[in-house]
This record gives C-alpha cells, structure tokens and sequence, in this order.
C-alpha cells in the first residue's frame, strides 16, 4: 500500500518535478496567466502522462531497446494529439488560449522522464499512478503560481473579479509583470525557496 | 519471438505505428464536426462582441445564433470592389494573406504594417428586415509588439462608426492592452471617419474627443499602439482597403 | 560624543552574547558603527592597510549625490510650479492635494521665479518618497539581518537615495514601498546580503516597477506634478518626433543644466559631473567605466547617425541631445559604478562600460517601446560582468603562463 501512496504521493512534495528536478518550466510560464488555462493545462498534462506511463509500462517487456526512446515518444505524441483534439472540440475557447502549449506536452521533460525513469520498470498500475502523481505535483506547482499571477496581475480569480481594476473605477491596479511570463520564473523560485526551507534535505550541496 | 531481434524491432515498431495512426485519426474525424462549428462559432462571437451587439463574453451557442440570424455574410473582392459569386465555404482571409496565390503585397507605405493582404475579405451586413443597416468589416494591422486583429462596424452611410473592437492582440497590459477597455471603445460610437469626399480621415490623439467627430483620445501612455489604431483605419478604409467596397456599397448597386 | 560612547558602552553588555538583547546585535552594531569607528580589527591572516572602509566609501558617494539631489528637488518644485502659474493659477489653494496647503500655510509664493518656493515644493514631493524607499526597504535589510545575523551596514544609505532619485514626482507611495522591497529582496538579500548583489539594487527596484506598473513610470501624464497635466519626456518627445520635438520649450543648455521634466534626480548633467568629480577625485567611482559608457554610447549614436532613416528620427539625433537627455549622466555616473555590480578588473571596466553605452543608445534608437535604455542597458551588463571578468582574467593566466614558458 506504501508503494502506491509513494508512487501517488511523492511527487507532490517529496520530489516535485518542478521544484525539486526543475522540469516542464517552459509551460509553466506560458500557460499560468490565468487559473482557466491553468486548469485545463494542468488536467491535460496529468492524463498524458498517467496514460503514458500506463501504455509505456503495458508493453516495456516487448520494447526493443534500440527504438526505446521513439516508442516512447509515439505513444506520448499520440496522447497529446487525442488530447489537443479533445480540448479543441470541447473547450474551444481555452484551447485557443493554450495554443502550441498543449502540442508542447510532447517535449515536456516530465512525460518523457517519467516513461524512461519509472514506467520502463514497473508494473502499468503502478506507472500510471506515479504518472499521475507526477501531474499533480506539476499541477501544484501550476496552480499556485497561476492563482498568485490572475489574483495579482489582473485582479481575478477564475475570471471572477476580486480586485476591483482601477481602469473600472475600481482601486486596484493590476500588476503588468504578474500578466507576463517572467513573473512564473519568480514565483517559481520563491516557492523552490519556501519549500526548501522547510525541507532542507532538497537543497544541493555545493 | 526475439524482441532486440531486427525483425522483433520492426514488427514492433509497425504496430505501434498502426495502433497510434488508428487512435489518432478515429479521435479527428470523430470530432471534426464539433471543431469546425467551434470556429464558427468563435468568429461570430467576436464579431457580434465587437460590433457591439453582444457584450457577453461568454454567450451561449444559441444567443450567438439567433444574433446572427440577422447577418448576412459575404466575400467582397477588395481590388474591384464586387462581391464574389460562389465564393468557397469559410474563406478565411487570415489563411489566404498568407498563401501567395490569394494575396497581394501591399504597396508603399504599408501604413498598417500587414505586408500581405488576402485579394478577399469577408464582409458582413447587419440587416433589419431584409434592408443592411450596418456593415462589419475586418480589419488589421501593426500596433506595437502584435498585429491586432478585430471589427470595424460602419453604419449603411458608410462614414459613421458603430463599433470597434479587437479581438486579438498582444500589446502591453494597461498601456496598449487598453484597447479592450469597453470605456476607450465607446468613444468610437458615432465618431465619423470618412469626410465628404469618403477619404479616410480619421485621428488617435491626446484629448481626441474634444477635438471634433472625427477624433478620439489616444490610449494613455500608449502613443504606437494609438497610432497603430489610427494608421490601420486609413489603411482598410482607403483605395487598397475597403474602398472600392464601400464605394460600391454606396451606389447601392450591390 | 563622549557621552554618546558611554551610553553604547553601557549597552553593550545587553547585546553581546548570552545578553537580554543579543538577537537585536544588529541594530546594536549598525548604530555603533555608524556614529563611531569600529574598534575591531580583523583577526584572519590577510590584512589590507588602507583608510577606505566599506562606511567610508559609502558616505563618500552619498556626499557626491547631494548636487542632485538638491537639483531634483528644486527642478521638481520649479516644473511644477511653472506649469500651475502657466495655468494662471493664482494661489495654492486652488491647488490640490496636501503639498499645496502645506505651501499656502508656509505663505510661499507661487512664482517659478522663486528659489525657495521651488525647493521646498520639490523636497514636499521628493521627502515623503525617500522616508517610504528607507523605511520598507531598510526594514526589509534589517529583518534579513536579524535572522542571518548580519551586521546592518551602510550600504542602504546609497541605494535608499538613488532610487527615489530615479522616479517620477507623481508616483504613488505604495509603489514605491513594493519596488524597494521587491529591489532589495531579489536583487540583494535572496543572493547573501550586501556585496554579493549581482544586479543593482535600485535599478533592480525601479525595473519592477517599470514593468509592473508603466502606467505610473512612463507615457507623459507622470513627470511633472501637476494633477492630469501631460508633458512627456524630451526622449519620449524625440522617439515621436526627433529632436526639433524634444528642444520644444528649451534648448540643450536647459538640458544640461537639468531644467527639464523627467525622473526627480536624472535631469541635471551638471550636478551628476559634480558628482561624478567627487567620485572621480576621491576614488570612490572608476573613471574608466564613467569613459567607456559615454564613448561607448558616442559611437553607437555616431553609427546611428551615419546610418540614418526616414521612418525612425532618433536615428538622427545628434550625440550632444543623446548624451544630455533622459538619464544618461546620472546613470553613467552613480549606477554604472556600483563596485558590487560592475565589472572588478580594470580591462572588464572597458567592456563593461562600453557594453552600458552601446545598448543605451541602442534600446533608445531601435526599441519603439522603451524612449530611455540606461536602466535596462546597465542590468543588462550587470548580468555580463562576472563573465567579462572571468574572460579577462582567463587571458591573463594564458599571458603570464607564456610568459614564463619562454
């Protein structure tokens, strides 16, 4: 049972893939100007890379090595695609928003990492619940950043506005640098700060 | 089986190919039909936001329908000013500036920095019991770090404004991206831009509003993407532009 | 003084080690140190006999800053008021907000032609912006001191001057308490504190809010503090319409003189070679960094010049315009030299400075968004210096290791 909590659980806190191996930022930047793109994002990337991992770990014992890595990445290529066509005919609207971002999931170190670190070696349940946990530490991670950026940057939570914008006669003036990419490095690097200093063991040695 | 083996590695590589290419291609014709009317419909959305006719983002399917009921669509040759028959299903003029069949280099001075311009445009007439009342046309062009791309709603005396609005643009928050701003937007209500002779004569400018019906105040802080704004509307509603259309319009011969 | 000794003296024992207040050493020692000499000597094996302290080289540039400082102000106030008096406004109670009813209770004329008036109307805008930039950043540095147990030093005393230096008279205070704190918790704390700052503090703090706020930190409603008066930049004036634009209402002289609307200490030239002559005389800043960004800038708008365009007229503004305008001067002079963030080798400073004035001129010319490039530029190379020292000093390893092969 341990395992499965680990393998779920882990990569939340523990071993976040952005946080602790600092992988998939590219994304991260991108996709965090609003917690709407944010959401779907997140959801997207969770869902290719458990499925990923599930198929990869289905058939790793009939993988042959030489073509391992483009295995691998055909199975990715194919989720995402589903996925964008999905996203597409559903929520068009912030499939839109995301543009390249969803077709990006395919280069995201994280899918890949996990197929070739975890899946190749385990079970496919186990896979798939280590390629989920490694969504939702990246969804984590997203979400906060994405909630600080349309909270501050634009007075919003959601599109429901919480700050009144000054350019409504409101009192808040949105902060430019939260609305664009630049800020998601900050506050990327404030939280890898908090979360280390309550868990020094991820700091890197000199 | 040997899996390493080079057969192994083949047949394994077939069948992935064939399973992925499968899965891929049901989920596309699957969905086709939903995608396509997703684009339609996010085209007549934005129209009808930027002409004002609708200020609900997130209209439903239905509100934007029964909107555009009254809308009539159709593709103008620019260059003759002529409507075009038979003109192919959702001509999309933002493809066609880009293929060099269908497009046309702008020539010097290309005021709305676009470099090409699809030899088309759709056009769209807002009609109220079969007579067009207004007319919505696209428009483009440079701004300061993005190409802005929106409507320009005329009335059917072709000079006066009804609406503007851009739908798509990456101009900087709270200068340039003011252009969304509904409060800069309503000024253009009933400004007229084209002056007896129907030349373009159109200013963004500080204090604009102050300074007569075919002014408006610049965006604060925001000198290019105003200029942007200004230069654009000479551009489309000149000879190269919309002209020869409105001309024709106007003889009420189409 | 020696009354003010004994009273530290007595106090010691309540800070020092195994005392009542030993977590607030800091503020103990920072107190200390700045009203007398440290005792200490250092106890390591490296000793380096000089006069020059970390305290001293600091007062040093807070001294050459007074010229500007002093101009700013007075510049403030006088733009202001010459434009209220252009207005026909009579008498400061028909100004608002509260600088004028402290004006009208002084009983000070409202006159552009009267010294005082302007210093004082100036000092109202610029003091309340310097109280703010030294109480949040300040309590920010010193809160960082507490939990590392640093000592507090004087270094603030720089920063907390030139970034007021580098706003507008408009903004709003709560800007300025968010971009000191953003400043000095980025650029300096996060990195290890004092000395180990990559990029400039103030700039640091005057970009973020240069990015995050430009409604407030450009455009033309900002630089002169009249309610909902326009009067943008010289550069921003230039940018649109080249230099006979800019000179509209003054000539270069204004400009070098500092007579001009812009950032409250950035438009005098002259102070800023006042200042730059301290720097220079007592040491404090390298003149070869202060030379190589105005030569660097000299050939970049020489090039600009020779290359000229029709569509763009900053290509043709001459060197004078560009190296009179905007902040060039005062950057050059106290924010290239930043000895934490420069370039430490003398063959670096060249690069350096020259890599300062080259992308100056060039964001000024080429960029349509950015009118000013010297805050940028200098971040810029900022980011270039540890590399630009590391290339120099590479070369002289391979020098010296051929050297003493043959």
């Amino acid at each position: 049972m341990s395992k499965v909590s680990d393998a779920l659980f882990d990569p939340v806190f523990k071993n976040n893939p952005i946080a602790l191996q600092i992988l998939g930022i590219c994304s991260a930047l991108a996709v965090t100007t609003k917690m709407e793109t944010t959401v779907i994002m997140c959801i997207a990337l969770t869902l290719v890379v458990g499925f990923s991992s599930f198929f990869v770990s289905l058939i790793r014992n009939s993988i042959p090595s030489s073509i391992r890595i483009i295995v691998q990445m055909t199975i990715i290529a194919s989720l995402v695609i589903v996925a964008d066509q999905i996203l597409k005919a559903f929520v068009y609207d912030i499939s839109k928003q995301l543009s390249v971002f969803v077709g990006l999931i395919i280069t995201n170190c994280i899918v890949m990492g996990r197929a070739e670190a975890y899946a190749m070696k385990n079970g496919p349940v186990l896979s798939f619940l280590d390629g989920i946990g490694n969504g939702l530490g990246y969804s984590a991670v997203l979400l906060i950043v994405g909630a600080i950026r349309e909270l501050f940057g634009s007075g919003k939570f959601f599109n429901i506005p919480v700050f009144k914008l000054a350019s409504d006669d409101g009192w808040y003036t949105g902060n430019g640098l939260m609305v664009s990419p630049p800020s998601a490095f900050l506050l990327i690097g404030v939280l890898i700060w908090i979360l280390r200093t309550f868990q020094p063991d991820q700091v890197e040695e000199e | 089986m040997q899996v390493n083996s080079w057969y192994g590695t083949i047949i394994v590589a077939f069948l992935l190919c064939l399973v992925c290419s499968v899965v891929v291609s049901t989920t596309a014709v699957k969905l086709k039909e939903e995608q396509k009317a997703n684009v339609e419909l996010d085209i007549k959305r934005n129209l009808l936001l930027s002409s004002g006719l609708i200020t609900d983002k997130k209209a439903s399917r239905n509100t934007v329908e029964e909107k555009f009921k009254n809308v009539e669509t159709k593709v103008v040759d620019l260059e003759t000013g002529q409507y075009v028959e038979n003109s192919p299903q959702n001509f999309d003029a933002r493809k066609a500036a880009k293929d060099p069949k269908m497009s046309v280099e702008v020539p010097s001075p290309d005021k709305a920095k676009i470099k090409n311009r699809s030899k088309w445009a759709t056009v769209y007439l807002i009609e109220d019991g079969g007579v067009p009342v207004s007319l919505v046309l696209p428009v483009s062009g440079y701004g300061l770090w993005s190409t802005l791309y929106g409507f320009l709603t005329l009335d059917a005396d072709t000079r006066t404004v009804k609406g503007l609005g851009f739908y798509e643009h990456a101009e900087t928050p709270g200068l340039g991206g003011e252009v969304d701003n509904p409060k800069w937007k309503a000024q253009w209500n009933g400004k007229v831009i084209l002056d007896k002779n129907y030349q373009p004569n159109v200013r963004v400018e500080k204090n604009g509003n102050d300074k007569g019906k075919n002014s408006v105040d610049a965006l604060s802080g925001a000198t290019i993407t105003s200029r942007g704004v200004e230069n654009l509307l000479h551009y489309w509603l000149g000879d190269h532009g919309y002209g020869p259309f409105l001309a024709e319009f106007r003889k009420g011969e189409i | 003084m020696k009354f003010l000794r004994n009273i530290l003296d007595d106090l010691h024992p309540q800070f020092s080690e195994g005392g009542k207040l030993e977590r607030l050493y800091p503020l103990y020692e920072a107190l200390d140190t700045f009203a007398f000499t440290p005792g200490e000597v250092s106890t390591g094996s490296t000793h380096v006999r000089d006069s020059m302290d970390i305290k001293r080289l600091m007062v040093t540039v807070v001294v050459s800053l007074i010229p500007v400082t002093m101009m700013g102000m007075w510049n403030t106030g006088y733009q202001a008021i010459k434009v209220l008096s252009a207005q026909s406004t009579n008498s400061w109670a028909d100004v608002e907000g509260w600088q004028a009813s402290v004006m009208s209770l002084l009983n000070l004329g409202l006159d552009p032609s009267n010294l005082v008036s302007n210093f004082i109307y100036g000092a109202l805008f610029f003091l309340p912006v310097y109280i703010v930039t030294v109480a949040v950043g300040g309590g920010v540095e010193f809160t960082f001191c507490l939990v590392r147990k640093h000592e507090v030093n004087e270094g603030f005393l720089v920063t907390s001057l030139l970034f007021p230096l580098t706003l507008p008279a408009t903004i709003p205070l709560w800007q300025v308490a968010l971009g000191i704190a953003f400043g000095v918790l980025f650029a300096k704390e996060v990195f290890g504190g004092t000395g180990k700052n990559f990029l400039n503090v103030a700039l640091t703090s005057r970009a973020f809010l240069y990015f995050a706020y430009p409604a407030q930190l450009s455009g033309d409603a900002v630089w002169v503090a009249v309610d909902g008066h326009t009067a943008a930049t010289s550069l921003g004036l230039a940018a649109a319409g080249g230099v006979d634009a800019a000179s509209v209402g003054w000539d270069i002289l204004d400009a070098f003189y500092g007579l001009i609307p812009g950032s409250m200490g950035e438009t005098s030239v002259l102070c800023a070679l006042i200042g730059a002559l301290i720097l220079i005389g007592t040491g404090t800043g390298s003149w070869r960094i202060m030379l190589s960004v105005v030569l660097g800038a000299v050939a970049t708008a020489a090039f600009f010049n020779a290359v000229g365009s029709d569509t763009n007229p900053m290509f043709g503004m001459s060197i004078p315009w560009h190296l009179c305008l905007g902040g060039f001067a005062f950057g050059t002079v106290f924010m290239a030299t930043d000895p934490v963030t420069a370039a430490m080798t003398n063959r670096g400073k060249w690069f350096y400075g020259a890599l300062i004035g080259i992308m100056t001129i060039l964001i000024r010319v080429v960029n349509p968004a950015y009118p000013e490039g010297i805050m940028l530029a200098i971040l810029f190379a900022n980011l270039f210096a540890p590399l630009i020292d590391y290339f120099v000093m590479e070369s002289n390893i391979k020098r010296r290791l051929k050297r003493s092969a043959s």
